[in-house]
């Protein structure tokens, strides 16, 4: 069954374990990204892992393919030739456009790893989760009281 | 072997040394070295790990990792380094003995016990970080399980980053109960802050103020709700608040160059403790252990020359606070480190995560397993204190002279000195603890200030700041948010670079590093 990185964000502290544990992991190439909204919050932007991916809709040499069974989108290094089309065409921004070693990096949700992404196993504040599309829908994500205050608590 | 069959891996379990949350997690080791770090579920942290940990493996293998001695930059033999050590330790008069971070109890018993059986009589801590000054909260352990039943947590600090493993209890705590508080007191805005019910932001310095208001302390000729910049009614309303609820906490992390006294603000704490009833928590990188004396003595007495030879055990000094060794050049200095420095004599040691033996955490002690060989060349504490000569027995403790304070001349000296720094036209420099980026390992640091502040230097997002202290200059990327207040820069006070642009004072022989005011400019 699919799975994918889901982000609570109520959860979130912040604290970049996330990023740290894929810079680790994949030898300083982050593919998790933060994004920071008018420097009071930092987030982090997972691969969602698209149904229909625009990144690999872009990409002229078809480096980027999707499994129609797992549904991983992942990225051949060995075609990828750095044009960082697939980094332009992201509607989430998730794709790094700075090019690692000439090529654009993705998330391949760790798929070396048995236990899923390590970004999800590091969150710290348990922030991070990676769930199915039915584990999605049963899931409150968003769904707190608190999440109202959300902006208001962000504010310094 | 198959070229399409992965590299068999072992893991090994171990305890992450960086902060005293201590998690656990497994080294992944295959046939050429370190592959990485795993997250073991059945660990007390369930597997999640902060920045500092997933770095671990990083440190582990990084490329300058030290195997041999080396003096004046150039690499020297064991045999080289026995011998001269034997020497110094001929003179145990003229020889100050002093530990940092990353030591196992049982190492710091046996650099005492080796103290005593050679003569040495300066025996001081040269961890020099202001968390060290929490050690008398550190007696009693904490259970993660208190939090569930509190109604009320003051934070002194930025816990999130100090101790990220923290986060998931504080958060599902607050979000469990909109009825329970959590007070942040703090000088910037942090990620702590951010999730606060009530964020007492107070002008830099002023955290003592703002904890002896909590206390209800009645402050004679310094009004302290004026110096802090917090109205009364809401200072009263929140100690009030933590006094009357039936179970309650007081977080406490202090950053590196955050207030003008920290001793002052360890009063604060207490007075807190005291007045509420409630427990005072301390989040640390490492509970420092003592010796004799403090470790401004021992500069003092180097100063004067009585003290001619220091041998550090840990890794931090003489690193870590350049600006300590300004006028001690004569200073003969032997540091243990596992990473390659320059400029000092300097020895291979292993890592926490290299060792066996037992650490304090805010949990309680914890063990490590040893279960990583340190790297080639690296020794232990105790292989050290071997060669300088044969040590046997078990260590006893010691403890540093009391500091004691007089806190009503140390409000009037923190008013007067809060007063002129509000007068003067040019910025502060304040440290931020930050998890991430631990040791520099995934980027260059960078200094937040305030937008208006960077409209008026013509300095935009991602520009190069070039920031001067009497201590230094350093270039760095400039982050502009109002988290930090006009006239105010921050940041990451995580590697020497930045930690050596701090001022610092000794006070009753404490040594205490201080908001620092600082030159700034946008580099071409």
């Amino acid at each position: 069954m699919a799975k994918r990185i889901v982000l609570d964000l109520d959860l979130c502290c912040g604290c970049r374990s996330c990023e740290a544990a894929c810079k680790a992991a994949f030898k300083g190439e982050a593919r998790i990204r933060h994004g920071d909204i008018v420097g009071e919050a930092y987030l982090p932007l997972a691969c969602k892992h698209c149904k229909e991916p625009l990144c690999a809709a872009a990409c002229p040499v078809e480096a980027i393919t999707k499994d129609e069974e797992t549904g991983l989108v992942t990225r051949s290094a060995s075609l990828c030739i750095g044009c960082q089309s697939c980094a332009f065409a992201c509607p989430f921004g998730v794709i790094d456009a700075p090019l690692v070693r000439h090529i654009s990096q993705k998330c391949n949700l760790c798929s070396d790893r048995e236990d899923g992404p390590r970004c999800v196993a590091a969150c710290s504040s348990g922030a991070l989760q990676f769930l199915s599309d039915e584990e999605i829908e049963k899931h409150e994500i968003g769904m707190r009281m608190v999440s109202k205050d959300l902006f208001l608590r962000r504010k310094a | 072997m198959n070229i399409s069959e992965p590299l068999a891996t072992t893991i090994k379990k171990t305890v992450c040394p960086f902060c005293s949350y201590a998690c656990e997690f497994g080294v992944v080791f295959y046939d050429f070295g370190i592959k990485g770090i795993e997250y073991i579920k059945e660990g007390s942290s369930e597997g999640r790990l902060c920045p500092r940990g997933s770095a671990a493996a990083l440190y582990l293998d990084h490329p300058g990792r030290l195997s041999m001695p080396v003096k004046n930059g150039k690499p020297v033999d064991w045999a080289k380094i026995e011998k001269e050590l034997k020497k110094v330790i001929e003179k145990p008069k003229s020889v100050a003995v002093t530990f940092d971070r990353n030591i196992t109890i049982e190492e710091y018993e046996s650099i005492i016990d080796f103290c005593k059986k050679a003569g040495i009589d300066h025996i001081a801590s040269s961890y020099c970080e202001p968390e060290a000054f929490l050690n008398p909260f550190m007696e009693k352990s904490f259970s993660i399980d208190n939090i569930d039943s509190a109604q009320t947590i003051v934070v002194l600090g930025d816990p999130f980053n100090q101790a990220p493993m923290l986060s998931k209890a504080l958060i599902n705590w607050k979000l469990k109960d909109r009825k329970n508080r959590l007070v942040v007191i703090d000088t910037i805005g942090t990620h702590t802050a951010a999730f606060a019910s009530d964020f007492l932001r107070c002008r830099v310095g002023t955290e003592p103020f703002v904890l002896l208001g909590l206390a209800e302390e009645h402050v004679e000729n310094v009004n302290i709700y004026e110096m802090c910049g917090i109205s009364e009614s809401i200072i009263r309303d929140v100690g009030k608040s933590l006094k009357a609820v039936k179970n309650g906490l007081i977080f406490a992390t202090l950053s590196f160059g955050h207030t003008y006294d920290s001793l002052l603000l360890i009063e604060g704490l207490k007075k807190l403790q005291q007045f509420s009833g409630k427990r005072v928590v301390p989040f640390v990188e490492f509970a420092g252990f003592e010796g004799n004396q403090h470790f401004g003595s021992v500069l003092q007495s180097a100063k004067k020359r009585t003290i001619k030879y220091l041998i550090n055990f840990g890794e931090l000094f003489p690193y870590y606070y350049p600006q300590l060794l300004k006028g001690l050049k004569a200073l003969n200095i032997y540091a243990t480190s596992p990473i390659k420095r320059n400029g000092y004599t300097t020895l291979p040691v292993a890592l926490n995560l290299e060792k066996q033996g037992s650490i304090i955490t805010t949990f309680g002690k914890k063990t490590l397993s040893g279960a990583i060989k340190p790297a080639s060349g690296a020794k232990i504490i105790s292989e050290i204190l071997t060669l300088m000569k044969k040590i046997s027995g078990k260590g006893q403790s010691l403890q540093a002279p009391d500091v004691k304070i007089d806190t009503r001349e140390r409000i009037g000296r923190l008013a007067e000195k809060i007063s002129t720094q509000r007068k003067k036209k040019t910025f502060t420099l304040l440290g931020e603890k930050i998890a991430y980026n631990f040791l520099g390992f995934f980027e260059k640091e960078a200094v937040k200030m305030n937008p208006l502040d960077a409209a008026k230097l013509g300095i935009k997002p991602q520009d190069t700041v070039s920031m001067k202290s009497k201590h230094g200059l350093v270039n760095l990327g400039a982050k502009l948010t109002t988290d930090v207040g006009e006239g105010v820069v921050t940041v990451p006070a995580e590697t020497p670079d930045t930690k050596g642009l701090f001022d610092f004072e000794i006070d009753e022989d404490v040594i205490n590093f201080i908001p620092t005011e600082v030159e700034l400019w946008r580099k071409e």
